[in-house]
């Protein structure tokens, strides 16, 4: 807004040609931003709905035959107790990874912002902390593979070298160490990405709130939950939209880990609708999940632009 | 000193939890590493040593020339190249109105938020529609059809991204260039851009990036060396009946070496264009 508006401005005292013209100019610049948004945009915006209407015509018609059938898809989806596994699946996977990364990104970033002191270091940190975010989520996969495997798996040998186990867990064929090495490496790839938005959240505090609460007498947990917590307040909300849209599309690394094994217990919604659509090649019935997932996704969107602190201009 | 005692106790608690975290991070990276660099011999033993003991880079050759990953790897470079290339287009073509030319607030909200709401669109749940129209249009098992579905899906990162890096360059620059009787065109290719470049650079890497990890799409809209990307082919030494060991930690080092040396080059700006400028850049 400012520079876009300054921009106008000044272009115009630059120019006693263009001033003359004065609010021609600003209504010139206007048409131009239609004529170069109007096609882009338009275009953007077919390529994108399109897809989605055509998913709600494959949920209205026979996966067979495609005659059309009504709301009968969204029915069977229903219906399938396995729907109901998923969601609960992806409800447990939730409260595992949810507060732990937030917990664990909080802390960390705490920890740092009181004890890591030189520049170098902290941007060190930063380097590190982005790197978990861009590695392919099939190689983070692999490695967890490497870590967990019956056989090769390097966790058993270590426990058993520490003498904590003496024989080998299978960690991705048990129901509930399943769960939890898949778990584990969402918290391993997403806790880096939580601590990034917290630490930068703490170095928005201003430094003469934190002069003053100090000459208060303020230290510890007061210090953090009377000054510093406010300003971190809007990021909880990010993290928790960001998170929340991110494990609804959890695939990459329990495809590789377990495909959703043993039996349902890790078949999050997205593997279960993958399931349904390309395993069982039920496209009518997977066509009216994935309408009732995005419904679900544009209440979260609708929420998050009410309550995210997003620049507006 | 309250202050100074305080700040010793986060210390005393600070290093080893740093240490531990710090372990937690290397040690699967490195535990990777050392799996590719064995040989096949040293895959079966009872307890796997956690070092190599004759490195090899066997594992690496046996991917990228015996199973001809090298061609994955092209598709991978392709495809992701260009994306980049057009989401940072379509980038521009949306933010440079927006930002260096008189508008609303309503239609520079409008543009900002609808390009917020396709962060939120689950690429599982367009996989279904994607997959009919992709066969339609007989573009299964090409590359073309994963460069147009990545841009759709990178396009808010680059919109945002770029919204940030053009709104930081003042507006004098180019209007001194306007005074000097340069066009808008002009102004915008010899002025702006160069202005931009480490942004643009930066977004470039991200959305490469982005692209490159990319796994659902490549899987179910490929079928062939033809068009399937690297983490495909990593996913197909993983679920065979017998893993290789050693190379399948290669394919996945391989396909963690890419993002993580470009991301070493666009270090200092990702972080704002993840959080959509929530979280400025440090």
């Amino acid at each position: 807004m400012e520079s876009a508006s300054g921009s106008g401005l000044q272009a115009e005292s630059a120019s006693p040609d263009r001033r003359k013209r004065g609010h021609g100019f600003e209504s010139r610049q206007e048409r131009l931003a239609y004529a170069i948004l109007l096609p882009v945009l338009g275009t953007v915006f077919v390529v994108v709905t399109y897809p989605l209407l055509f998913a709600v015509g494959q949920s209205l018609r026979a996966t067979r035959g495609g005659d059309f059938v009504g709301l009968q898809n969204y029915a069977s989806a229903l219906e399938n107790p396995l729907l109901y596994d998923a969601l609960g699946a992806t409800g447990i996977y939730a409260g595992i990874v949810l507060p732990t990364e937030i917990l664990a990104g909080l802390g960390l970033a705490l920890l740092v912002h009181r004890t890591v002191r030189s520049p170098r270091a902290r941007l060190a940190l930063y380097v590190f902390a982005t790197i978990p975010i861009v590695i392919p989520p099939v190689a983070v996969g692999v490695i967890a593979r490497l870590i967990y495997a019956p056989g090769y798996g390097v966790l058993n040998h270590l426990l058993m070298l520490a003498g904590v186990v003496q024989a080998e867990i299978p960690w991705l064929s048990r129901r509930d160490t399943a769960m939890l090495a898949v778990s584990s490496v969402d918290v391993w790839q997403w806790t880096p990405f939580v601590y990034l938005v917290f630490f930068a959240g703490l170095q928005t505090v201003p430094r003469e709130s934190i002069d003053a609460a100090q000459v208060d007498g303020a230290t510890g947990w007061t210090m953090f939950s009377r000054i510093e917590l406010p300003y971190l307040r809007p990021l909880f909300l990010m993290v928790l939209f960001w998170r929340i849209a991110d494990v609804l599309r959890v695939f990459d690394h329990i495809f590789i880990l377990t495909g959703g094994g043993p039996g349902s217990t890790t078949q999050l919604l997205s593997v279960y609708l993958y399931r349904v659509a390309f395993k069982f090649f039920d496209t009518g019935e997977a066509a009216a999940l994935a309408v009732m997932v995005m419904l679900a996704m544009s209440l979260l969107y609708a929420a998050a632009t009410r309550l995210l602190p997003l620049e507006r201009d | 000193m309250p202050r100074r005692r305080a700040g010793r106790r986060w210390r005393v608690v600070g290093v080893p939890v740093l240490g531990a975290v710090a372990l937690v991070y290397a040690f699967p990276l490195y535990w990777l590493l050392v799996t590719a660099l064995k040989g096949e011999g040293e895959l079966y033993r009872a307890t796997p040593s956690l070092f190599p003991h004759e490195p090899t880079l066997a594992a690496f050759s046996s991917v990228l020339v015996t199973r001809r990953f090298f061609v994955l790897l092209e598709n991978s470079i392709i495809v992701c190249g260009a994306t980049v290339l057009i989401a940072l287009a379509i980038g521009f073509a949306v933010t440079y109105p927006i930002t260096r030319l008189k508008v609303s607030r309503r239609l520079r909200v409008g543009v900002l938020n609808w390009a917020l709401s396709l962060r939120f669109l689950p690429p599982v749940a367009v996989v279904v529609p994607y997959f009919a129209i992709v066969r339609g249009l007989g573009l299964y098992d090409r590359p073309e059809a994963l460069v147009l579905i990545y841009t759709i899906f990178n396009l808010p990162f680059s919109i945002w991204m770029l919204k940030g890096f053009l709104a930081e360059i003042p507006p004098e620059v180019e209007e001194a260039a306007f005074v000097d009787g340069a066009s808008r065109w002009v102004a915008f290719t010899r002025v702006l851009l160069p202005l931009a470049a480490p942004g643009i650079l930066a977004s470039g890497v991200i959305i490469f990036s982005f692209a490159w990890s990319e796994f659902l799409f490549a899987l179910i809209l490929t079928a062939s060396p033809q068009a399937q990307t690297f983490p495909v082919g990593v996913q197909g030494l993983v679920t065979q009946f017998e893993i290789i060991w050693n190379d399948m930690a290669a394919a996945g080092a391989i396909a963690i070496a890419v993002p993580l040396g470009l991301m070493v080059l666009a270090r200092r700006y990702v972080l704002a264009g993840l959080t959509f400028g929530v979280i400025r850049g440090q």
